[in-house]
């Protein structure tokens, strides 16, 4: 009998978004909860850690955005088909993570001079040469016309495709000069089950 | 047949310890190559994103300390028993990233005011909801007698135990308001392999 999904978190895709991707792939319901800003501090309490997400398995909580990606993405088969393949899945997970760190950093950061230099260094250094490696790694796999891991969608994938929409919220068109993760990014995005997921959900800025 | 396995770090137990505390709570034999700074611009190459630990399987590169560590625990029965298992040990292992979080710009900041008011901060506000809620998680699971996920040791039971080190960084005691905690350390850190490890590895600046 199927599980009862409940994934509490506010009304933006941010760190819950990934979880709810797999939930669209795998066609598998589940109550997506969003709760108001103004809502959290009386919901807060009753989270594990005090943070959202947290996904509900028949009552039992969940905390922590990639544990929760993760253990969905065991049940449903976009987690990698062998111990290896899973760890190679969670090293690209781990490296769209510190992509995305710097930027949440650059966005907080007070002083409009250091935010500006801070921004250039990252736009023109420190994201470049992640993605050099992640295309390297992605041409490893059949050419680079594939998925990241194996033959088939894994969760490599979905965070790829997930991050580098939120990268995008601070630098336009990152994708620009890697044509074969562009490629990926289109090639997912345009999977049925996801399209139609990215066409019904609802819009958010982030 | 048994693998081979290298990991690739500098001199320091860092981002790398988890891992080796794995190997050594398995008992496994793997080379524990470290690198001197002044070395490091050398290998940068030769590493899947330009950075390390690096694990690498018979001769196959894993990056990313958490997937390396997960990936070992995994080999040998230490990430959990079951799917749902699996995923509360990855929350906490998550979960003593997000606690040790500040800490890095603790140790950064060199104008004394501000340090003191940043680990003020660190033990009266960051630190308490997580190692009470933690806490709790032990005593609901064995009593607290045992470990934190189901009845054997896992990657979380070594997660904890291993930041705390990290913790020390931004305050002297963290576990000072909670001996349940202190006293589940001391348990972990007394298993024989584990004890020997913690006794023979080098003593390094972090």
């Amino acid at each position: 009998m199927m599980p009862n999904y409940k994934l509490k978190y506010f009304n933006f895709r941010g760190r819950a978004e990934l979880a709810r991707l797999v939930f669209a792939v795998a066609e598998v319901e589940y109550e997506d909860i969003r709760f108001a800003v103004e809502d959290w501090p009386k919901i807060k309490p009753t989270t594990p850690f005090g943070q959202a997400p947290v996904l509900e398995v028949d009552g039992k909580p969940l905390a922590q955005s990639s544990a929760i990606a993760r253990y969905l993405g065991k049940e449903y088969g976009l987690a990698g088909k062998t111990n290896w393949e899973q760890a190679q899945v969670d090293m690209i997970m781990d490296t769209m993570e510190d992509i995305l760190t710097p930027m949440r950093a650059i966005h907080f950061c007070k002083d409009e001079q250091q935010k500006a230099e801070l921004q250039k260094k990252y736009q023109e250094e420190t994201l470049p040469n992640y993605l050099k490696g992640l295309e390297t790694f992605l041409c490893g796999n059949n050419g680079g016309d594939g998925y990241f891991v194996g033959s088939e969608l894994t969760l490599a994938d979905l965070t790829f495709m997930h991050y580098t929409g939120q990268v995008e919220v601070f630098v336009p068109n990152p994708l620009a000069k890697f044509p074969k993760l562009q490629a990926l990014r289109e090639r997912v995005e345009e999977l049925p089950k996801i399209a139609a997921w990215i066409a019904k959900r609802p819009k958010t800025l982030r | 047949m048994a693998h081979s396995y290298k990991l690739r770090y500098f001199n320091l137990q860092g981002r790398a310890e988890l891992a080796r505390l794995v190997f050594a709570a398995a008992g496994v034999e793997y080379e524990d190559v470290r690198y001197e700074f002044a070395d490091w611009p050398k290998h940068k190459a030769s590493t899947p994103f330009g950075q390390i630990p690096v694990l690498e399987v018979d001769g196959k590169p894993l990056a990313q300390s958490n997937a390396i560590a997960r990936y070992l625990a995994r080999e040998f029965g230490l990430a959990g028993k079951t799917a749902w298992d699996q995923g509360q040990v990855d929350m906490l292992v998550e979960t003593m990233m997000d606690i040790g979080a500040p800490v890095p710009k603790i140790r950064q900041c060199t104008d004394e005011d501000e340090k003191a008011k940043l680990k003020k901060s660190f033990a009266e506000e960051h630190l308490p909801h997580y190692m009470e809620a933690i806490q709790k998680i032990l005593e609901e699971n064995c009593e607290g007698k045992g470990f934190l996920v189901g009845d054997e040791l896992t990657l979380a039971d070594l997660a904890f135990m291993c930041g705390q080190d990290w913790l020390k960084l931004a305050m002297d005691n963290p576990l000072e308001k909670y001996p349940k905690l202190q006293k589940f350390v001391d348990r972990i850190a007394a298993i024989p392999k584990i004890a020997e490890w913690l006794k023979k590895r080098p003593e390094t600046e972090l």
